[in-house]
């Protein structure tokens, strides 16, 4: 029953968010250019597709992403893995990777103007290094978590060297990775969009910044609402969905 | 021909702070196609015996002779059934089976081929396809045993394979656990903590003390095949062995 309620409930509660949001603004209490209505917002957005620049935002913003992210995951991974695999390496880059992951990625931006300039490159590291320390952790944890078992008859059956990562240690520690894949990808984004408001340099955090220095408030929601939507559903197109497929191969779900 | 000989292994488990003397001194000599079942007292080192015989732990004193060779390391020669079966939740039964085969670069087609015949003789074939998840605990452990048997290893180590299993499906097993011994030829050391199962399957019971343990007694068995649990002539073994045993399960628990 509840499941079948879930959607409707859904739907109401959006709804409703947006009659308040017009009848706040049909009120008056503020003016349009600070509080615009819900179609103002929506024109923008409809003007934004049309015109094109919505999408080649989003592109590039993916673009930065799926790039920053592939780098995060890989790094991530193999150092992960050799943390947790080789304790002279989790004693010394491992209480680094620790400290690291404390800096915010937005923290990251300037040292990559200085390096990179106002380049994709820089976005690009500000993504990757946002993101590569979940992965590392999480990774970390799962090589750990791995049932001794599993290594020993892999070993006992030839498995050696790389043959034992890539056909034990990764897909044993596969569950927790994921986790790491989602928290890098979460980070990623924020990471992507932080520093695309401050390299000011195409994508979605330009567009934002650009309605802010235009005082186009309604563009600066319409943008948010992009980054919202986008974020969504790269979520559960990409990660829930990888997520599911792995716990219910595994029977853990 | 002696295929196995261990000679003086020593081993000590660390406990805490000191260190506790587990092995103290295993002789056992194992001739090719002896099936040898190895019972004892609940932490008596059993077990680690069998791991060290696998190469999965060194002895700290001692060595193990295989084939007249000392075992340095781990490998597919002497293959271990863990108790608990160690099945890869993210692969196919088939896959688990074929596992070692892949790891030894042997194609595809040949793999299939080979463990087909593995799953058809511990009859896992229609479960080709399934997850280990979705099997039970016995099913588990013939995909244990067939992942072993595809390595067509010189020695079979069996680590209390069939300890987690409900007395029919133990039964059931005990029998094609003989028939795949007389099949293969192969020499298998089996740890088990029920003398009845030691004495179905074994040609020799080896009989540990409590620790620091020693092989206390080892027992001839050339009572006739197919052995089941309840047949007379493995009654008298059985209650000579446990005579043995029991004086030794009292010390472990004392």
């Amino acid at each position: 029953m509840l499941a079948k309620n879930f959607i409707p409930h859904r739907i109401i509660f959006y709804v409703g968010i947006v009659v308040v949001w017009q009848i706040i603004s049909m009120a008056g209490v503020w003016p349009d250019n600070i509080f615009p209505s819900p179609y103002e917002v929506t024109e923008d957005l409809v003007y934004g597709a049309s015109d094109g620049s919505l999408f080649y935002g989003i592109a590039t913003s993916m673009w930065r992403l799926s790039i920053g992210l592939t780098i995060a995951i890989t790094g991530g991974v193999v150092l992960g893995i050799f943390m947790a695999r080789v304790e002279a390496i989790n004693q010394t880059v491992g209480s680094l990777v620790l400290g690291l992951q404390s800096i915010p990625s937005i923290a990251w931006v300037p040292l990559a103007i200085l390096w990179f300039g106002l380049t994709d490159g820089g976005i690009i590291f500000v993504t990757a290094i946002g993101a590569i320390f979940a992965v590392t952790i999480n990774t970390y944890t799962g090589v750990k978590n791995i049932d001794p078992h599993f290594i020993e008859a892999a070993r006992n059956m030839g498995a050696k060297g790389s043959q034992l990562i890539t056909a034990v240690l990764i897909p044993a520690a596969f569950p927790y990775m994921i986790s790491g894949f989602k928290q890098g990808w979460a980070f990623a984004w924020r990471g992507v969009i932080g520093a695309e408001l401050l390299f000011s340099f195409l994508g979605l955090g330009f567009l934002l910044n650009a309605g802010r220095s235009l005082n186009d408030v309604s563009q600066v929601i319409a943008i948010m609402l992009v980054i919202m939507a986008t974020g969504l559903v790269i979520d559960s197109v990409v990660f829930k969905r990888l997520e599911n497929k792995v716990m219910s191969r595994w029977g853990l779900r | 021909m002696t295929k196995l000989e261990a000679k003086n292994i020593v081993k000590y488990f660390n406990h805490g702070s000191h260190k506790l003397k587990a092995l103290g001194g295993i002789d056992l000599k194992v001739e090719a196609g002896d099936f040898v079942c190895l019972v004892g007292p609940s932490g008596c080192g059993k077990s680690t015996f069998l791991r060290i015989i696998a190469g999965l732990e060194k002895p700290d004193e001692g060595e193990i002779l295989f084939d007249g060779r000392p075992v340095t390391e781990t490998g597919p020669e002497r293959i271990m059934v863990f108790q608990e079966g160690a099945l890869f939740p993210w692969l196919k039964v088939q896959d688990n089976v074929e596992f070692g085969l892949k790891m030894a670069g042997i194609p595809k087609e040949e793999r299939a081929k080979i463990s087909n015949r593995y799953l058809d003789m511990m009859q896992l074939t229609k479960f080709a396809d399934s997850y280990t998840y979705q099997l039970s605990t016995g099913m588990k452990q013939r995909v244990a045993i067939a992942r072993a048997l595809v390595m067509d290893p010189d020695v079979l180590l069996m680590d209390e394979p069939f300890a987690a299993l409900d007395a029919q499906t133990r039964d059931l097993l005990l029998v094609e656990m003989q028939l795949i011994w007389e099949k293969t030829k192969k020499t298998i050391l089996f740890v088990t903590h029920n003398v009845a199962e030691a004495t179905v399957l074994g040609t020799k019971v080896a009989v540990f003390s409590n620790r620091p343990s020693i092989i206390k007694k080892e027992v001839e068995n050339n009572s006739p095949r197919p052995r089941v649990t309840e047949d007379e002539s493995l009654l008298k073994l059985q209650q000579d062995i446990l005579a043995e045993l029991r004086p030794e399960v009292k010390k472990s628990k004392a």
